[in-house]
């Protein structure tokens, strides 16, 4: 057998090991995995509790969603009805839509990944239990305060894609849309911290042999999920910040009077917002495969088919974001480009659905609660996925699109491709979390309630649609042959609230939260969730040697619980896990997991406080809930990466690992190599509209920039990033002193502020205005990014000085010290290619 | 009223717009709000708070109200005796 | 009642439609085809005898099922579409009627243009075709973005700031078709309606000829007494009549309004009553409209404003 790190695989025989282990050991555990009690219950960051609060969160939004959804209903239910006024009716649209994609859809999916996947990849906890509360906090304040913004009719009115120059300031000069666009792009700063955790958690803290190939299905959903927030999400949060500069300063980057397009908000938009439909079906799809084979009792038909179509989604999904644009006048060479990419994106959805039919044929599948949600998951989806095919067909398009027929499309999908999925997992997993499971007699009653609900509130919408009822209106003429279908999709509506309101009493009923006395493996599946777990989730980490450790080795749920496995005891009497490498999963090295902490929970409260106060132009206290966010940070962050006394520990079986790693094989290095891919994704996205508004309104641009000024910069930006390779070469020498790394790092530091300086003043001298084109705009939103990593590399090469005083900075490696030394440098790099960009082009070239 | 047809008067309400301003039972838009609904016709003393509600007045303040109520807002309509009678007898109808 | 309301999709009245209810129609019996495919497959898997089962249940199904079958029922429909797609764009000789069509906050102004694209004609809310020729639209928008759809003619179009979309658009029979906004717009987005009506050829030509000369107010008191009250009561600051004293710009050109089927955007009858009562409260019509009451005017002033714009022709 080969090896990926080294690691002896012949090491694994040794398990399960014979020896009795004492029952101090799980006192231990117990001990140091505690959650915390009473008001410091809050503080709380194991993912098995906070991954529990997520859920809830989630569903909470979800619910206020829906009710908001059956007020749209009531509203349409007959024509010229005045339940909502019209400008009521324009916020709850816009609020239904928002809050079911961004505060429901994409968090639950999260939230659902947060509390299973170290359960299924027996990791005691994510790699970075702190960055989930804060994940959790900022989304949970954010979105609630959000939310509460339609109680004062202050919601935002121009519905959920925000189309300037309806969302710009001189179409909706209220507050609203600053609301949707501050909140929206704070709470997916949420998403993004969420999906760097998963995308360690997978890679990096699967139990010792579970390889690639033996990963849950969901796993893998949740890896390409992560990856995929990584490319799509930067998009909109470029979009809304250059939206809100268009409406805070007056950057005209949308304004087609000087230099700006309408359309390159909806090309940022949708190259977000169409991978973000698979953002959320993708981990559903996950959990449908998984659920499928467990309730059918047999493996996994087609598991390899399945990965692919997985990642072939991922990246035909990000080729499609042009079909929501085919009204607009695209040229016909493009619109057949996205047309037939909108069509093949199609077949790795079939290629997944057909696998679980084949899954379900050759097991024996009972008739079940979450059996019945995945069957009527399964139409429901398929029906969205036949009326996606038409839509990619695009003089079909030009008919229906902006229709009920759209509504009804896409309802589908999501309902079909993640509501019910949703549901399905609710039901199978709440014995992982609760004292008893649910009802099946009350879940087949919620299941044939809401799947009814559906199809009668949405199937006759399609036909809404071909009579030409557009989407988003607040009410309609009686003449109209409306009337018919709109009163049964309201009744429709109701059926199906009917069932998610049995659901809450099945809820109220049955729901008795817990981590330790749960109900168990009700259903019966055979991956590592269902091994009995407390607060440090399982008491040993098994060797996996299949998909389905559990149906393949009974004994391994005694074995595991008797701790003849890996770390049956907290090896340094810190909270510990095992970091395994990418591919093979080999053990590498324990890694030692921050604690409870109000810190991470602070920083998130004042981080919501610092972009919803600006909303309401509370300007000073958004300024200090900003800076109060910095110590807390900082506070979070002192406790971690500290010296280890011992740098090697047993982690049982006689087997050693390191205690402490850094460099490309540490889980701390994937973690900034994913933030620096969102960095760079928002660069690139600003690249992007660099040239596309060049492209549109060439005739606005002019060669504004001095290219001379290229040579202080990009010599201040090289000095820079020649300082950050020395200090990390002075870090590793013997005969270096205490503070020569730290002090290249400082001098690095003032390199980048004088190369930034140089930037700025170069334009300044340019006599450049951002509010008279929009390319001066653009210059000014390089600027300001180039401007905010400066002062976050400031602040970095500060704190490695303040840790090197401490005699934290450890030699002859460290991971603060590393991580910091990336971020020097990715900034020196961007801040060079900005700056030469900017002054290139136009003209240079 | 004799001689009058509220079906009749319903298509003359519907030809000349009386729905711009007035909210008609029956009428299902325009349901216009600049005056006064006009339900419960049948029940009501006097017409515009001025006019006994008789329904020969009635029929010709929907004519021609400026000549029985001097400074009331409600304009001359395009209608003849006939029609103006017929919209009488329709909002008698409904409004009972 | 109002004529062309609703648009139907699955009944056009002209070659840059028709094609399209064709495709609509082969659609839905390519998804009833799947479906049924797909549900079969379902109950076999879950209800079939264990002979039929086992035959389903392994990977064969997904290169069958999941890849092949779907391939190939794309490749058809891809290139049925692009075919379709090619048939349905027209390309524009330059000798064709031609109308500019902006799209305001909740309203269409209607433009007809000369060979030079001069405008020649206004209009607002209300397109005059011949039938059988192509009609060349230039699609523009004069704050957000609007979407122009009128469903018997064609597919939509959108009418976004500082571009300009051309549609083409042909009636093939004599008739009204309406049409709404199709890309929300903020307010009384749902109340932005349109109506094209097309006309045999030689009545188009007369009806386009007695345009050129409009025919103003007629020598009647309240005729003239509308005209001064136009002026008096501001109307004229936003609306314009062409040789008249009004030239506003902001709203819907009034020189031909008597003439038009429609009032408030395709949402009403044009008739007595609804010219008086939308100027006495167009709000509580289509609330949120540019257009503010004015409840200050006398039943009298009102049939005098109403008598002066019917005779707007």
């Amino acid at each position: 057998m080969t090896s990926e790190t080294g690691f002896d695989p012949e090491l694994y025989k040794r398990f399960p090991t014979r020896e009795e282990r004492p029952d101090s050991e799980v006192e231990e555990l117990d001990r140091i995995w505690e959650a915390p009690r009473g008001w410091a219950f809050l503080t709380v960051v194991n993912n098995n509790y906070i991954g529990v609060f997520y859920i809830g969160a989630a569903f909470l939004f979800f619910l206020l969603a829906g009710v908001l959804a059956l007020l749209i209903r009531t509203q349409l239910a007959l024509p010229l009805n005045g339940i909502l006024s019209q400008e009521i009716y324009n916020q709850v649209f816009t609020m239904h839509g928002t809050v079911m994609m961004f505060l429901f859809a994409v968090p639950m999916m999260e939230a659902l990944g947060i509390l299973l996947l170290p359960q299924m990849l027996a990791a005691r906890d994510l790699p970075f239990p702190r960055l989930s509360a804060y994940a959790f906090w900022a989304y949970f304040t954010g979105g609630l305060f959000f939310f509460a913004s339609i109680f004062f009719a202050l919601a935002p009115n121009s519905g959920w894609f925000m189309y300037p120059p309806l969302s710009s300031k001189i179409y909706s000069p209220g507050i609203n849309a600053d609301l949707w666009l501050l909140g929206i792009g704070f709470i997916e700063i949420a998403a993004i911290a969420g999906a760097i955790e998963l995308i360690v958690g997978v890679l990096k803290t699967r139990a010792p042999g579970m390889t690639l190939a033996r990963m849950p299905i969901f796993a893998w959903a949740l890896l390409v999920f992560a990856g995929m927030i990584l490319i799509a999400f930067p998009a909109i949060i470029l979009c809304t910040l250059l939206l809100e500069l268009e409406r805070a300063l007056n950057w005209p980057f949308f304004d087609a009077m000087r230099g700006g397009d309408p359309m390159l908000w909806q090309h940022l938009f949708w190259f977000f917002g169409h991978p973000d439909v698979y953002i959320i079906f993708l981990p559903a799809a996950g959990l449908i495969s998984m659920m499928v084979a467990a309730l059918s009792r047999t493996e996994l038909v087609g598991y390899h088919l399945i990965v692919l179509a997985i990642l072939a989604t991922a990246f035909i999904s990000f080729g499609v974001w042009s079909h929501h644009m085919f009204t607009t006048g695209m040229p016909r060479l493009s619109i057949g480009f996205f047309s037939a990419a909108s069509m093949a994106v199609s077949i790795p959805a079939g290629i997944q659905l057909f696998a679980w039919i084949a899954t379900f044929a050759a097991g024996k599948p009972r008739y079940n609660t979450p059996t019945l949600f995945l069957i009527g998951a399964l139409i429901t989806f398929v029906i969205g996925g036949l009326t996606g095919v038409m839509l990619a067909l695009v003089p079909f398009n030009w008919q229906v699109h902006d229709t009920h027929f759209i509504v009804a499309h896409f309802h589908y999908v999501l309902i079909g491709g993640a509501v019910f999925p949703m549901f399905a997992a609710f039901y199978y997993w709440m014995g992982m979390t609760s004292r008893r499971p649910l009802s099946e007699r009350l879940g087949k009653w919620v299941f044939w309630l809401m799947f009814t609900g559906m199809q009668i509130t949405f199937l006759p919408m399609h036909l809404t649609g071909l009579m030409g009822m557009p989407r988003r209106v607040w009410t309609y003429l009686p003449h109209t042959d409306w009337m018919a279908t709109n009163m049964i999709s309201t009744v429709g509506a109701f059926v199906l609230a009917a069932g998610v309101l049995l659901f809450l009493i099945d809820l109220a009923r049955n729901f008795r939260f817990t981590v330790r006395h749960d109900a168990g493996n009700t259903y019966g599946g055979g991956t590592l969730e269902w091994l009995r777990a407390g607060s440090y989730s399982t008491r040993s980490i098994p060797v996996v040697r299949s998909r389905q450790p559990l149906w393949d080795d009974p004994d391994l749920r005694d074995d595991v619980d008797k701790g003849r496995y890996f770390l049956p005891f907290s090896a340094t009497g810190n909270r510990e896990t095992i970091i395994t490498s990418p591919v093979r999963a080999e053990p590498q090295y324990l890694q030692i997991l921050p604690g409870p902490s109000v810190w991470p929970m602070l920083s998130a409260i004042f981080t919501a406080g610092f972009f919803l106060l600006l909303t309401i132009q509370a300007y000073w206290p958004a300024v200090f809930s900003g800076v109060l966010v910095l110590p807390c940070l900082i506070r979070w962050l002192w406790d971690t990466d500290r010296p280890v006394a011992s740098d090697h520990a047993d982690v049982g079986g006689g087997i050693r690992l390191p205690t402490y790693s850094t460099g490309p094989g540490s889980h701390s290095w994937w973690a900034v190599v994913s933030l620096l891919v969102v960095i760079f994704m928002i660069w690139l996205m600003t690249v992007f509209s660099w040239f596309f508004l060049y492209g549109v309104h060439t005739y606005f641009w002019a060669e504004m920039g001095e290219p001379l000024w290229l040579i202080p910069i990009l010599g201040g930006y090289g000095a820079a990033a020649g300082l950050v390779l020395l200090g990390r070469h002075l870090l590793a020498r013997k005969d270096s002193t205490l503070w020569s790394p730290p002090t290249q790092f400082l001098l690095a530091a003032g390199a980048l502020m004088f190369a930034f300086a140089a930037d700025f003043i170069g334009w300044r001298s340019a006599g450049i205005d951002p509010e008279a084109s929009s390319q001066a705009a653009l210059v000014m939103t390089f600027l300001a990014q180039q401007g905010q990593l400066v002062a976050v590399s400031v602040i970095m090469a500060l704190y490695v000085a303040v840790r090197n005083a401490r005699g934290l900075i450890t030699r002859p490696r460290n991971v603060t010290f590393d991580v910091v030394a990336l971020f020097l440098l990715y900034t020196a790099g961007q801040g060079a290619a900005s700056a030469a960009l900017t002054r290139l082009f136009p003209g240079g070239f | 009223m004799p001689g009058a047809d509220a079906d009749r008067g319903k298509q003359a309400i519907l030809k000349v717009g009386c729905g711009a301003c007035h909210t008609i039972p029956g009428v299902r838009w325009p349901r216009g709000k600049a005056a006064p609904a006009l339900d419960g016709m049948s029940g009501r003393a006097l017409i515009a708070g001025r006019v006994p509600n008789q329904p020969e007045l009635l029929a010709m303040f929907i004519r021609n109200a400026p000549s029985l109520a001097p400074r009331t807002t409600m304009p001359e309509m395009p209608l003849t005796e006939q029609e103006s009678r017929d919209i009488a007898a329709y909002l008698y109808e409904v409004g009972d | 009642m109002l004529e062309g309301w609703p648009p139907p999709i699955i009944d056009p009245a002209g070659p840059y439609a028709g094609p399209i209810s064709t495709l609509t129609w082969a659609l839905f019996a390519m998804a009833a085809l799947v479906l049924v495919v797909v549900i079969a497959a379902m109950w076999v898997a879950l209800f079939g005898k264990a002979q039929q089962k086992r035959r389903l249940g392994g990977t064969a199904v997904i290169w069958i099922g999941g890849i092949a079958f779907p391939v190939l029922v794309l490749t058809i429909l891809l290139y049925f579409g692009l075919t379709l797609t090619r048939s349905l764009s027209y390309s524009i000789g330059g000798d064709e009627m031609r109308v500019r069509i902006t799209g305001e906050m909740w309203w269409w102004r209607v433009a007809y243009l000369d060979d030079r694209r001069r405008p020649v004609i206004h209009d607002a809310n209300e397109l005059h075709i011949p039938v059988g020729k192509p009609v060349v639209l230039e699609l523009e928008s004069a704050d957000v973005i609007h979407s122009f759809w009128v469903p018997r003619l064609s597919g939509k179009l959108d009418m976004i700031p500082g571009r300009l979309n051309m549609k083409v658009i042909q009636a093939n029979e004599p008739g009204v078709f309406g049409g709404q906004c199709a890309e929300f717009c903020g307010g009384p987005h749902a109340l932005m309606g349109f109506i094209v009506v097309a006309h045999p050829p030689e009545q188009f030509e007369k009806l386009m000829q007695a345009r050129l000369s409009p025919r103003g107010a007629t020598g009647a008191r309240p005729a003239v007494a509308g005209a001064e009250l136009f002026q008096s009561a501001g109307c004229a600051a936003c609306h314009r009549i062409a040789g008249t004293n009004a030239n506003g710009l902001a709203g819907p050109d009034l020189t031909h309004v008597g003439t038009r089927r429609t009032l408030g955007a395709g949402i009403l009858p044009n008739n007595r009553g609804t010219m008086m009562g939308w100027i006495a409260n167009s709000q509580a019509i289509k609330p949120g409209n540019r257009m503010p009451p004015y409840t200050m005017l006398s039943g009298e002033e009102l049939t005098e404003l109403a008598v002066y714009l019917e005779a707007q022709r």
